[in-house]
């Protein structure tokens, strides 16, 4: 593609012949075909060769990579020129999203590689907000030396960049907390099954794992036994995380939503190393349920889930909670992780909840307060909101659910030691 | 994020960089082609007709033509008039030290080095603080209205409360005529004006080149092309029927080929200098300014890191190479190009006899101008289609490497 140098050069060019030619003036007419010689010589040296293009993230070659919101990633492009002639002038440029924040170096670089060169690009950038991100494709502009001819192309190697939200150390916290301690992890039921410890010898059978099989009692019995274990029982842990659109009051990296989400990957990576099971239950425009389970999949499943949430909608809490009713062993604990703005049925979805035997927490990022971050707020206004909000809470907290009033400068640990019951 | 480093005086720091051999190459060859083109463009542009300097009363007499030449202007001025100029005469290149009177190249000289120092304070002050630069901008503007103004208002004012109020001007006593205060600044900016319409672009150029203004090297390149195209519009023979301002018309022949084994005339290599000049100029003042911008937008650690300051000198090196070869293959194919009806007329030569090649050959000599600029345009578009068919890009990369290999081999 030609550049405005060059389409000023070519008009200048040809108005200057055709000048020259009106007036037989020699040198207008030599200045415009030199100026036409140059672009048409110029025109010789086009395009770049093949280039190869290799992206390592963090020192290691991959297509995707999981990080916690804030980490730094250290991505390294390596551009190798294996054909046999120059590249000319080129100008690589790595493509960033735009969420993620360069620490040091940069993602692109002005090269110009001969035969068999290679050039690499080092930069490290901050990923200050969770999502699901891709860095790349790789965009080299071949520009000619004299600037007059520039040609883009994109070199199609991308890498998936999903950013969890952070998860925060809340062990000790929970311990000393209010919360109920009913949640003891995994116990073990005197029932076989899927389980660590032993529970009985049976005969094989097909189909059992080989791995299972007792050889000791095969040499003494001479048949083929295997080891049964126990099954191991844990407990549901339910998370509901407000997503609705009120959640985003606040600034970018400060909102209810951002505190949710954080608050839920804590409590989740938490139970889950505990061997319970964890389910998510995330409302907003829609609700979306992730059944409970345990284990480091259903971790990732749960941070994956909780990378993508969005502030839209207005579904209201006893939807979800109805909806779930059915799903929902008795008695299994329930987190609820929500502002409580705007949404009449949160007492009704609580009572109900409670009214089931569920040990409901309800932790509730300040919105008013999230809201000062942004805007002015009267005084008396302030004091108003706050008021009702408090009433809220004590209300919610009368049907015996735990209630975190979290305010936005309080760390979750801290939050969770403030667990209020009547 | 370790990361090796360059040693200091490698790094891609603007005041490092400007001390790097490309960067001052480039800034000399640009410093060169434009005072050579200013050079050249004199010899050309620069005399005035015969005829009009017979008719001003000879060589010995006053005699002025808007050519592209300073002194005569000053001089026709100083003498006619008996007007004293502000400026001492070596600073117009006039006279040198002791008074004798100077001609031809030795008259640019001492503007030229004016220009220079200009140069030299301007990029001075553009490497202060933007708080100095203000504060001798107001000095400067406050300095020369003061100039102006002062010793007229304040001896006016003194004499009217002396002898009363007056006029500053239409006196018999020349004390009265307080208004001769403002001569000497006005002959001042006359003086520049004169001297500017000759030397305003060099020093825009060298402050292009020097102090990195893209602005101000496209304005210099303007301004020549403007001094160019005011030349062929006065002394186009339908103006000169009519105003005839005594400017020396180019040769409306091109003139036979009889440099460098009949590839030039000596017109064209003249003509040909001027443009290929001017494209020199450009090109290596702007790509300087172009290759430190992208610098100046690297981060620090970029611009130490070996990865950016070797692409950077290899980018460099590569332009400094295009820069010599292409210019050279420039020149040559409009020198071709000037001559390719010659060629023609010789092919067509061959074919001695038929009607076509009698019809073809009458056409091109007698159309001249025309015959000569559509065949050296078919010239050029054969030139342009040749980028489909030479690989030159890959030979030189095979060169290329066969060098690398010898080189490492050794």
């Amino acid at each position: 593609m030609w550049t405005r140098k060059a389409s000023l050069m070519v008009t200048s060019g040809i108005s200057l012949i055709l000048i020259g030619m009106m007036i037989s003036n020699f040198q207008l007419m030599i200045v415009g075909l030199t100026f036409i010689s140059f672009l048409a010589i110029n025109g010789w040296v086009s395009g770049h060769s093949e280039l190869e293009v290799t992206r390592t993230i963090n020192g290691t070659q991959t297509n995707a990579i999981n990080v916690y919101k804030g980490d730094d990633v250290v991505v390294e492009l390596t551009v190798t020129n294996n054909s046999y002639r120059r590249t000319q002038q080129l100008e690589v440029f790595d493509n960033v999203p735009h969420e993620m924040k360069m620490r040091t170096g940069i993602n692109q670089m002005r090269m110009n590689l001969g035969p068999g060169q290679t050039a690499r690009i080092k930069y490290r950038v901050r990923c200050p907000l969770r999502g699901h991100y891709t860095i790349g494709p790789i965009s080299v502009r071949y520009r000619n030396a004299f600037n007059l001819y520039v040609n883009d192309s994109q070199i199609e190697d991308r890498t998936d960049v999903t950013v969890f939200p952070q998860v925060r150390e809340i062990e000790e916290a929970l311990l000393r907390s209010d919360v109920p301690k009913m949640y003891t992890g995994a116990t073990t039921l005197k029932t076989p099954g899927q389980g660590m410890e032993f529970y009985s010898l049976r005969e094989y059978l097909p189909g059992d794992a080989f791995r299972s099989i007792n050889w000791k009692a095969y040499a003494k019995t001479g048949e083929l036994m295997v080891n049964e274990k126990t099954r191991d029982a844990v407990t549901d842990v339910f998370i509901f995380l407000d997503t609705r659109d009120v959640s985003r009051i606040g600034t970018v990296l400060k909102n209810p939503l951002e505190m949710g989400t954080v608050a839920a990957a804590s409590v989740s990576t938490y139970f889950i190393r505990r061997r319970d099971s964890v389910a998510l239950v995330t409302y907003g425009e829609k609700m979306e349920y992730l059944p409970p389970e345990t284990g480091d999949k259903q971790d990732y499943k749960v941070l994956s889930r909780l990378a993508a949430v969005e502030a839209k909608g207005s579904m209201p809490l006893q939807a979800v909670t109805n909806a779930m009713s059915a799903r929902m062993s008795r008695g299994s604990p329930v987190f609820i992780i929500s502002s409580l703005e705007g949404d009449g049925t949160t007492l009704p979805a609580i009572r109900h909840l409670a009214g089931k035997g569920h040990e409901v927490i309800v932790l509730s990022p300040s919105s008013i307060d999230l809201e000062r971050l942004v805007s002015r707020i009267p005084r008396m206004s302030y004091e108003v909101l706050k008021l009702e909000r408090q009433n809220r809470l004590t209300a919610i907290s009368g049907y015996g659910a735990k209630v975190i009033d979290w305010m936005p400068d309080v760390e979750l640990s801290q939050a969770l030691l403030q667990v209020r019951s009547v | 994020m370790a990361m090796e480093l360059v040693p200091e005086s490698q790094t891609l720091h603007i005041p490092k960089l400007r001390r790097r051999w490309q960067v001052l190459v480039l800034q000399l060859i640009s410093t060169a082609s434009l005072l050579l083109m200013m050079k050249r463009m004199n010899s050309v542009f620069g005399s005035c007709t015969d005829q009009f300097i017979a008719d001003s009363g000879g060589p010995e007499s006053t005699y002025w033509c808007p050519a592209y030449e300073h002194t005569r202007g000053l001089r026709y001025w100083t003498d006619s008039d008996s007007i004293g100029l502000f400026l001492p005469d070596f600073v117009h290149g006039l006279a040198d030290l002791s008074g004798n009177t100077l001609s031809g190249d030795a008259t640019f000289v001492a503007p030229v080095l004016l220009c220079a120092v200009v140069t030299a304070i301007w990029v001075y002050i553009l490497h202060q603080s933007e708080k100095i630069q203000i504060w001798i901008n107001r000095l400067i503007s406050l300095g020369f209205v003061g100039w102006m103004m002062l010793p007229f208002l304040l001896s006016w004012i003194y004499a009217m409360v002396v002898s009363g109020p007056h006029l500053p001007f239409g006196h018999e006593n020349p004390a009265f005529n307080h208004i001769d205060h403002l001569w000497d600044p006005f002959m001042f900016i006359f003086e520049m004006i004169f001297l500017g319409i000759v030397f305003a672009p060099i020093l825009a150029g060298l402050m292009g080149i020097w102090g990195l203004s893209k602005r101000m090297i496209t304005w210099a390149v303007g301004y020549f092309l403007m001094v160019v195209g005011i030349h062929a519009m006065l002394t186009f023979e339908g103006i000169t029927d009519a105003v005839d301002v005594g400017l020396q018309p180019l040769p409306a022949q091109i003139g036979d080929a009889t440099l460098y084994g009949g590839l030039v005339s000596p017109l064209s290599l003249t003509l040909i200098s001027i443009a290929i000049l001017i494209i020199i100029f450009m090109e290596s003042g702007l790509a300087v300014i172009s290759h430190l911008e992208y610098a100046a937008m690297l981060p620090e650690e970029a611009k130490r890191n070996p990865e950016y300051v070797t692409q950077f000198r290899n980018v460099m090196n590569s332009h400094i190479v295009h820069m010599v070869s292409i210019t050279a293959v420039v020149a040559l194919t409009t020198a071709i190009a000037l001559e390719f009806d010659d060629f023609l007329i010789s092919l067509v030569g061959l074919l001695e006899g038929s009607q076509w090649s009698g019809q073809v050959r009458e056409s091109l000599e007698l159309q001249l101008t025309y015959g000569k600029v559509i065949s050296a345009g078919l010239f050029l578009l054969v030139v342009a289609g040749m980028r489909f068919v030479l690989p030159w890009q890959r030979v030189t990369g095979i060169i290329e490497t066969g060098m690398s290999r010898i080189r490492s081999a050794d």
